[in-house]
Parts: C-alpha cells; sequence; structure tokens
C-alpha cells in the first residue's frame, strides 16, 4: 500500500542528529581556523567578513568574531572608493545583528555591535533603530537588553519625552511585571515633571497620579515584587536638602556630620569655618577614607581653650546660607548642633492620597489581617506620613511582620532601629548631653545615623542585638572615649576601627574568644578594655 | 463509490462531526482500516461551517427535505436590508478629501456577491487554551493544521449596559471600575481558587455542597460588582448555580488564563467547521478513505462464521462490511438508539450579521459575551461576536452566535437578549448609533443529543451532536470513550510525526513538501 507514513524511530533519529552535528562541528572547526589564519596574515577583506557572518549566524555570542569584524569593517569603510559603498557596508552589518538577534534576542555581542555601528557610521537611521526597539518589545517585553539599547537611541536621537512616557505607560498595561518599563518610567517623570516651583523631584499630581498606578498594580499582584520597588522609590521621591547635623570642636579633634554623603569638593567649596569671626583654613579629611562621606575631620591649626566664638557656614545649593554657632559643652569642647527632622516631605495632595491610600489599606487588613504586603504598606504609609504620630503603632506592625514574614525578621528589626534611633534624635539634639543611650525597649540591631551621635563622649551600646558585622559603623564615633559594648551578639573584633577610646566595655558577648580580646588590647594599647 | 474501494474495514465512520472525525483520526493513527463517509456533500453535519451561499442551501433544506436535518427546526432566517444597493451615486467627497467616507449600506445583493467571505459556523464553540481539545491538538500534533485567534476580551450586562470583565491580571491592574480593594478581593479570590489543592479544597468547601455558588462568594465578602463578574461572567453561572460547580467552572477558566492570550478562549480560523477537518485530514493523512456525498441505506450485526460480529453497512453502490462502526447520532438507524428516555434539554440558538461591534474597542475585537438571564426560567445566553480578522465576514461586518437552553422556541428564547444589544428596527445603516444594526438573522432550534448514547450492540458506536455548553470538551471525552471499547489499551491519537520524520521506502518517491492546506479545505466544503 503506498503513501504509508514510515516513522524513523527514535535510535534512527539519533544518529542522524548525531550525525548532523559532527557535520556542523566539521564546518565550524574548519571555518574557525580559517579565520585565525587569515587574522593572522591581516587579510581583512570581504571573504573575511563572509566567513565571520556565517560562523556568528549560528553561533551570535562569539565576541572575538564580532571584534574581528569590527576591524575589517574599519579599514574597509576608511579604503572603498564611494560614499554609498560604506553605506552598504553598514547597513548589511546592521543587517548581520539583526539576524543574530532574532536567533538571541538576548545577545550581549550583538546588541553592542549594533551600538558601534550607529555611532560610528556618518548616516545613522535612528528612527529606524527606535522601530525596531518597538518590535523586539513587541515580542519580549521584559528584556532588558532592548531597554537599555532603547535608552541608548533615545539618547541619541532624542524623541519627545512624552512619546516615551506613554510607551512605557502601554507596556506596563501589557504586563506589569516589568522592572525595566517602571524603571525607564521613573527616568521620564523626573525628566518630564519636576516641580520647579515646589523644589519637589515630581508634580503634585504626577506623583499622585503614579501612586494609584502603583498601588492598583501591587494590590492585583502582590507578589510581584517590580511593583512595590516601584512604590518604594515613589514614597522616597520628596525633597532631599543636604544639611549640616553637627560640628565638634575639641583640642584633638574637629569633626562636621552631614545628613548624607557628601564629597570632597561639596566639603570645601560649601563650608566655611570662624573662630571668633575670622575664617580658618585647613584640610578636610574623609572620616571613613573614602571620596564621599557623612562625617568630615577638620585639620586646622588652630589653638582650642575656651570661651571662643565658634559658627560654620553652610552654602546651600539654592544659594541659601546655613549658619550653625556652637556651643561650649565642656572644657575646651564646642557642639553646634543643627536643627534635624525626619519626616518626608510630601505635598499636601500627595500627603491626602497617600492618607486615602491608607485607609484603603486599612480596610484591606480587616479582610485579611495576616497579608504581609497589606501590612508593611501600611506600615510604610503611616511611616511617610507623620512618623512621629504614629511611630507606635509602626514599631508594633513591625513585630507582627517579623512573624509572618520571619525570613524578613532582620530587615524589620533593623528597621525598627532606624525608625527607633530617627525618633530619638530630635530630642537628644535639644539638650546638652555628651552622653547617648538607646531610649527604646526594642534593642538596637545595626548602627545607622551614627554620624549625628559624633559629638558623644560617652556612648552606651550595652545589652543591644549588635553583632561584629556593626563595628565598623562605629567610626563615627570620632569624639568618643567611652564605649559600652557590653551584653552584645559580638563574635571577633576584627572590623573595630581606630578610635581614640579609653575604655571599652566588651562584657557579657558570650562568643567571643580571649585570643581576640588579646589580640586587640595589643593593637590598642591605649584603651581601657573591660572584659 | 470507487471500484477499488476495498469491502472489509476495522472501522467504519459514518458523520463528519467532530466526536466521528476525533474516532475516525485515532483508529487511523494507531493503523486501523478506517472508511470515513457522509451523506452530505461538505464535512462536519450539524458542526459545519458555511459560507453565504452554502447556508442559504442548508435553509433551504431544512425547509423542505425536514428529516434530512431531523435535529434542526424552528428555523427562522429575516433580513433587515433591502435587496438590492442604493440606487443613488455614491456622495462626491468634499472638497478637501479628508471627509470620512460614508459608512456603508449593504444590501441582500453585497451578502450574495461576497458570499465566499463568509464562514458561518452551525455550532460556534470556544477552546479552553488548557481544555482538553488544546491539550489533545498538541499533543497529536494536529494543532498544524488548524490556526487560531485568541479571544480578546469577556463581556457581562450589567445595569443595563454591556461592561469588559476583569478576568486577567492586566485586565485586573487596568480597570477604573472597581476599588483598590475589590481588586485584591478579587485577585485573592481568583488566585486562591486555582491554588487549592485536593485537601484545601475539601478543607474549604466541606460546608458547601448544598448552597449555591453566590451565596459562597458572598460569604467571601466580595461585592455585588464583584460577585456578578465571578458569577456571570467567570463561571458562566446563574443565581442558582451549585457552589461546587461554579468552583470548577471558575477553576476550568482561570487555568486556561496566561497561555495564549489575555482571556483563556481560542476561536478557530475560518470557523468551528475547521475543527472536525483537521482530524478528518490526519486520518488521511494515515490512510483512511473518504467519500462524501454518501448515504447509506442499511446497518445490520452479524455473527461471522469464527463467531466474530460484524456490522453491514449497505449503501446504494456496495455492501461493506467492518468490525465497528462509528455513526452520528443523525444517520443512526433508529433501532440502535437506546430508547430509554433521556432527560435533555434542546437548544435555542440565534445567527446575527451585524454593521458593527456591539461595544467599540481600538482594535477589531473578538469576545465572549455571557449575558446572564433575565428572566427565573432561563440560563444565562452564551454569546459569541466574531469580526473580519477571524474570517468569518467580509470587512465591516460582525457575525454574533447566541447560544443558550430552549424555554419556548428560539426565537422568543432570545430576541429579548438581542434587542438588548442590537438595533432590530431595519432602519437607515448610516446613522450613527451606539448599537450596531442587525443586518440579517437566523434562529433555529437544535435537539440536544449529546447526553451519551448507547447503541445496544459492542460493534455499534453512536456519537453525540453539539452540546450547548461553550467547549468541546464534552465531544473530546466521547471520542476518547468510543476509541477505547474499539481499541481496548491503545495510545489516543499519539504524536505525529512532522514531515521530516518520516522516512520514504526506496523507490517512493517523496511527494511536494508538506503544506498547509487551506486551499483544499475552502474547496472541500463547496
Amino acid at each position: 500500500m503506498h503513501g504509508r507514513v514510515k516513522v524513523r524511530t527514535s535510535e534512527e533519529e539519533k544518529a542522524r542528529k548525531e550525525k548532523e552535528r559532527q557535520e556542523k562541528l566539521k564546518h565550524f572547526k574548519y571555518a574557525m581556523a580559517k579565520i585565525f589564519t587569515k587574522r593572522k596574515n591581516a587579510e581583512q577583506d570581504q571573504e573575511q567578513l563572509d566567513l565571520t557572518g556565517k560562523v556568528l549566524t549560528s553561533n551570535p555570542d562569539i565576541y572575538t568574531l564580532w571584534n574581528i569584524r569590527r576591524e575589517v569593517l574599519t579599514v574597509l569603510s576608511k579604503t572603498s572608493d564611494s560614499e554609498e559603498n560604506v553605506s552598504k557596508l553598514y547597513d548589511s552589518e546592521l543587517s548581520l545583528t539583526e539576524y543574530c538577534l532574532k536567533i538571541n534576542p538576548k545577545s550581549y555581542c550583538s546588541w553592542h555591535q549594533r551600538e558601534w555601528v550607529l555611532t560610528t557610521r556618518s548616516n545613522p537611521d535612528w528612527k529606524k533603530e527606535l522601530a525596531l526597539c518597538d518590535t523586539y518589545l513587541k515580542l519580549d517585553e521584559r528584556n532588558f537588553h532592548t531597554w537599555d539599547y532603547r535608552r541608548f537611541v533615545v539618547s541619541q536621537c532624542k524623541p519627545p519625552l512624552q512619546e516615551e512616557f506613554d510607551f512605557t505607560t502601554e507596556k506596563i498595561y501589557d504586563n506589569f511585571s516589568n522592572y525595566s518599563a517602571w524603571h525607564y518610567r521613573s527616568k521620564m517623570l523626573l525628566e518630564l515633571y519636576p516641580d520647579l516651583k515646589g523644589g519637589r523631584p515630581i508634580q503634585d499630581n504626577h506623583h499622585k497620579h503614579e501612586l494609584k498606578m502603583v498601588q492598583s498594580a501591587a494590590f492585583t499582584d502582590p507578589d510581584d515584587t517590580s511593583a512595590w520597588f516601584y512604590q518604594r522609590w515613589l514614597l522616597g521621591a520628596v525633597k532631599a536638602t543636604v544639611q549640616v547635623v553637627a560640628f565638634i570642636v575639641t583640642p584633638r579633634k574637629t569633626t562636621i556630620a552631614w545628613n548624607k554623603c557628601v564629597s570632597f569638593d561639596y566639603v570645601n567649596n560649601n563650608i566655611n569655618v570662624y573662630f571668633n569671626n575670622n575664617i580658618t583654613s585647613g584640610k578636610w579629611i574623609s572620616c571613613n577614607g573614602h571620596e564621599h562621606d557623612d562625617l568630615w575631620i577638620l585639620e586646622h591649626n588652630e589653638e582650642i581653650g575656651n570661651d571662643i566664638d565658634i559658627k560654620i557656614e553652610h552654602r546651600q545649593i539654592d544659594e541659601e546660607k546655613e549658619i550653625i554657632n556652637c556651643k561650649q559643652y565642656a572644657p575646651c569642647v564646642y557642639v553646634g548642633k543643627n536643627k534635624i527632622n525626619f519626616q518626608n516631605q510630601y505635598s499636601e495632595p500627595v500627603v491626602q492620597e497617600l492618607t486615602e491610600q491608607l485607609k484603603a489599606c486599612r480596610q484591606l487588613l480587616v479582610l485579611e489581617p495576616d497579608n504581609k504586603w497589606t501590612l508593611l504598606t501600611t506600615t510604610v504609609f503611616l511611616h511617610c506620613i507623620n512618623a512621629k504620630l504614629y511611630h507606635k503603632e509602626v514599631v508594633e506592625n513591625l513585630q507582627i511582620l517579623k512573624d509572618l514574614d520571619s525570613f524578613r525578621a532582620g530587615y524589620y528589626n533593623d528597621l525598627i532601629t532606624k525608625w527607633n534611633i530617627e525618633q530619638q534624635l530630635p530630642s537628644d539634639y535639644q539638650d546638652d548631653s555628651l552622653h547617648y543611650k538607646n531610649g527604646f525597649k526594642e534593642k538596637l540591631t545595626s548602627l545607622p545615623h551614627l554620624q549625628y551621635y559624633s559629638y558623644c563622649k560617652t556612648v552606651d551600646l550595652s545589652n543591644q542585638d549588635l553583632t561584629s558585622m556593626t563595628l565598623p559603623f562605629l567610626v563615627k564615633l570620632q569624639h568618643c572615649k567611652e564605649l559600652d559594648l557590653s551584653g552584645n551578639k559580638l563574635t571577633t573584633l576584627k572590623g573595630f576601627p581606630n578610635l581614640e577610646l579609653e575604655i571599652l566595655n566588651l562584657q557579657d558577648n558570650s562568643n567571643l574568644s580571649s585570643e581576640d580580646i588579646e589580640l586587640f588590647k595589643q593593637k590598642h594599647k591605649t584603651i581601657k578594655v573591660i572584659f | 463509490m470507487d471500484e477499488n474501494l476495498p469491502n472489509h474495514f476495522n472501522v467504519i465512520v459514518v458523520g463528519t462531526g467532530v466526536v466521528e472525525s476525533i474516532v475516525a483520526a485515532a483508529c487511523s493513527r494507531i493503523g486501523k482500516e478506517v472508511l470515513h463517509i457522509d451523506c452530505s456533500d461538505h464535512y462536519g453535519g450539524l458542526w459545519a461551517s458555511y459560507n453565504f451561499d452554502g447556508l442559504q442551501k442548508f435553509i433551504k433544506e431544512v425547509k423542505t427535505e425536514p428529516n434530512k436535518h431531523s435535529q434542526v427546526y424552528n428555523m427562522e432566517e429575516k433580513w433587515y436590508i433591502n435587496k438590492d444597493p442604493p440606487q443613488e451615486e455614491p456622495k462626491e467627497e468634499s472638497e478637501d478629501g479628508k471627509a470620512e467616507p460614508a459608512k456603508k449600506v449593504w444590501s441582500q445583493a453585497d451578502f450574495t456577491t461576497e458570499y465566499r467571505k463568509f464562514n458561518i459556523d452551525m455550532t460556534s464553540k470556544l477552546l479552553f487554551s488548557r481544555g482538553p481539545l488544546v491539550e489533545l491538538l498538541i499533543s497529536s500534533n494536529i494543532a498544524r493544521y488548524a490556526e487560531f485567534r485568541c479571544v480578546t476580551r469577556v463581556l457581562t450586562w450589567l445595569n443595563d449596559k454591556l461592561m469588559p470583565v476583569p478576568c486577567s491580571r492586566a485586565d485586573v491592574f487596568a480597570t477604573e471600575a472597581v476599588s483598590i480593594v475589590e481588586k485584591r478581593m478579587l485577585m485573592k479570590m481568583l488566585t486562591s481558587i486555582v491554588g487549592y489543592n485536593d485537601e484545601e479544597m475539601n478543607n474549604e468547601f466541606k460546608d458547601w455542597n448544598d448552597k449555591t455558588f453566590k451565596e459562597y462568594l458572598t460569604h467571601k465578602g466580595l461585592t455585588p460588582n464583584l460577585i456578578h463578574y465571578v458569577l456571570f461572567a467567570i463561571a458562566g453561572g446563574t443565581e442558582r448555580m451549585p457552589c461546587m460547580e461554579g468552583v470548577r467552572e471558575c477553576k476550568k477558566f482561570l487555568m486556561s488564563l496566561g497561555r495564549y492570550g489575555n482571556t483563556p478562549f481560542l476561536w478557530p480560523m475560518y470557523g468551528s467547521g475547521e475543527i472536525p477537518q483537521c482530524f478528518c485530514r490526519l486520518c488521511a493523512v494515515f490512510g483512511g478513505w473518504y467519500c462524501l456525498n454518501q448515504p447509506i441505506d442499511s446497518v445490520e450485526t452479524k455473527t461471522d462464521d469464527d463467531g466474530k460480529s460484524v456490522v453491514v453497512v449497505g449503501s446504494k453502490l456496495k455492501t461493506l462490511k467492518c468490525d465497528h462502526l462509528v455513526i452520528g447520532i443523525d444517520e443512526c438507524p433508529k433501532d440502535f438508539i437506546s430508547s430509554e428516555p433521556v432527560e435533555t434539554c434542546d437548544i435555542s440558538k440565534a445567527i446575527f450579521i451585524t454593521n458593527g461591534t456591539m461595544m467599540a474597542s481600538e482594535k477589531e475585537p473578538l469576545t465572549l459575551f455571557r449575558f446572564p438571564p433575565l428572566n427565573d426560567e432561563q440560563t444565562c445566553v452564551t454569546v459569541l461576536e466574531v469580526g473580519p480578522a477571524t474570517g468569518s465576514c467580509p470587512k465591516g461586518l460582525f457575525v454574533v452566535y447566541f447560544v443558550t437552553n430552549k424555554v419556548k422556541d428560539a426565537q422568543s428564547d432570545l430576541m429579548p437578549y438581542a434587542e438588548k444589544i442590537f438595533d432590530m428596527s431595519g432602519g437607515d445603516q448610516t446613522e450613527t448609533s451606539d448599537k450596531p444594526k442587525c443586518l440579517w438573522s437566523l434562529f433555529y432550534n437544535v435537539k440536544d443529543t449529546s447526553a451519551a448514547v448507547t447503541s445496544g450492540t459492542d460493534c455499534v458506536h453512536v456519537c453525540a451532536g453539539p452540546d450547548a455548553a461553550l467547549d468541546y470538551d464534552r465531544a473530546v471525552h466521547q471520542a476518547e470513550e468510543i476509541y477505547k471499547k474499539i481499541c481496548p489499551g491503545q495510545v489516543f491519537l499519539p504524536r505525529a510525526p512532522n514531515p521530516e520524520e518520516i522516512v520514504f521506502e526506496d523507490g517512493a518517491t517523496p511527494g511536494p513538501e508538506f503544506q498547509r492546506e487551506d486551499e483544499d479545505a475552502e474547496g472541500d466544503k463547496e
């Protein structure tokens, strides 16, 4: 009977595939050998392009071959007789990359080659490139290579940003699990709608709209983290000014603490220090030895006695001047403290929107009290709307979250630590004590904002939950003489910074070995270590 | 019938409906000798798709030869447009040439001219993206013969108007019709139904066996809007739908989401009539014989000399013998159909051709609309609207199918629903209104033959006709059951090889490269 189908058995099929594979390998080896010989002989010609092209169409990720092609193209474009031929050469290179990207849309080398061609040739067609990005993002809306390439193309051809912004909207509505789209959107948002009058990063109405949109995504699929990240970014998009928080002058050392890290140039250009109304010159050195730091040391030649009038002047970016006068706290110890405030400063309409969203979250919490994301968002909203007013509730929620989401208990502990310290700092900055002690019952698990306490002479960190990982942060305690670290969870003293301590209490750190202590004592002979 | 046609087959299949065609393909695939015949000149029987001319012939046949189509009755065709195109010259373009072209005025003559552009289904159904038919098409490699489009939206009737139902994640995110809290509730409800394993399922629903799905949804704190979406649009139910049935329907819907498009459904290009033909094609590729236009006269069962049962099928030209006869219920002699009364409910159907979609959208929509019952007697009306992109009709038109369980007759059952979404007045087509104009309608009832029918003998297998359900699940299931009786212990439609996996025996010249055969399919129908 004719026409009956006989199907290859899997054995036959396997043998056939293997034969095909061997054949392919032979071709590949032959071509590679020939390419390298030609390169050795500096034969930079069309044949070399054909050879490498052929191999690349089946293996687009051999970057060496792309490198060779660039060499050849550079030579050929110089020796070519007409502009037209050069153009053709580059056009066919673009077709090759396009072909390769069809095989592997995430081929780093192919995307890079394309970028090279367009920046090298004299007549790049950016519109076409943008259209190519559209096509590729239609096929895979989450291919970050394409998004990256799109940003490059946009930086070159500068299409209306509004169109780019609308493009992200479209992609997000297709599928909001898309970090690239949210990220690109955040960039567009800052460019398109900055609130110049209010000095805020984003105009009210847009800030509100974005918050609404991301809330909708987050509650549609709380397990998708992309929306939460964008929401956090939006909540953090507040007016942020660089501020001096504390200035300390003692005979041994003069330091300036900032609310955030600043560069050497910034400190050098924007700070004037006056001793009895005379400008003091000196050299600024960062406390951690890096280019950016939030605590800087001034090396100067002033004699520090008593009753000196010391002040510093900070020229801010908007050219306003911030002046901080120092007060004598102890013999030859002068401290100047600024007014500090950790509350996020949103505009009134944004606060309203947040308050409304908080209401929705609270409604949801009644329905599903054990939902981690709802509780966390509620907590973050509370903190953002009025950290002081809601502090107790915030900490309670974080305690519950430690149980609900035990994998991230450490993160919640650190948040409690940070937000407790932010509550305590403003009142500590009101009085004249040179002593710091955690005023909350929750134990510290990390040491954020420690530069704010750089003025303290005695620091009591006893009976907290600090591990050895936090030791490097102690470098901020530049004026500390007595440090109590007893009753913590230290396991080693590695990473302990150089401080001018007189007394260090290390008692009740059960995992700290006496060898460790001995080594430490030898290294820091001037410190009296209690153990 | 061909002179060379053998006298004996393993299996003779009579009728080319979905069930018959699947069985034919499955038997042929494992090497059974199969003869597949149909009394009419086209494939599909009641599952067929017709172009406009073919449909007219079918309507005429139903009227003039009621015995030939005994399953169909109460057929009412109506035109709402003139016979001939308007006489006046088309308006001249305004001076700037930019004026929008006037809306086309359709006439009956236009339908006749463009008859080939129609593919109108007698049985319109959707495939669940993860339903048994899709899985079967993939696992058997028959999907290569078919092409599908995704249903783009699911609509419902809420507060006396059409509303899109947010059913996928992207929809829920984008909709402004529900609040944040509702979004969370809806997604939680939907994801939990999908996610329950057996044990959780038993725990969650142990007290719900005798309660309605609506009671369950209310208990879960869903707002009235959400209950409407889930109960009517997603589960396709009614107020009385039992809880467990609702959960099952929801699960089926949700499991199929996210595979191919924004909704869980696929629609076969060129109409549902393509589905049986795909299976016939595979049957033919594996050596099945095909004879259309071949009515049978008699069916007898005999015992041959070896004591084996043989079915003898009499036809005009030849008497054929086979080990198994698979026969569609509409061609089956009455004495093989069990006379036991089965509780069935006939089906009311309607087809409308309109000059626009029922609800405007940016791109051409392909719509599933489950119309909640307007009165207590009825069940929901399933509405499918397909446009030119599906190959169902010429540009500018839409074909809309209505299906529900029969209460009185098709026209009285369905007209009240049609009037809600169409302008049935037959007035000026150029007039802009919020409802599309109905240009043509066809109402008919179909007997429900989907309840499993037994033949009384082991070697005659009766196949059910189309049911009122949205999907093909019942047909696929029945085909598999019949196949298991004919070929016990054999795999049901194992994967068919691709052309490159086929070896040609020495001397045999390979034919032209294997291609999709859309052209052939068109030819077959005419």
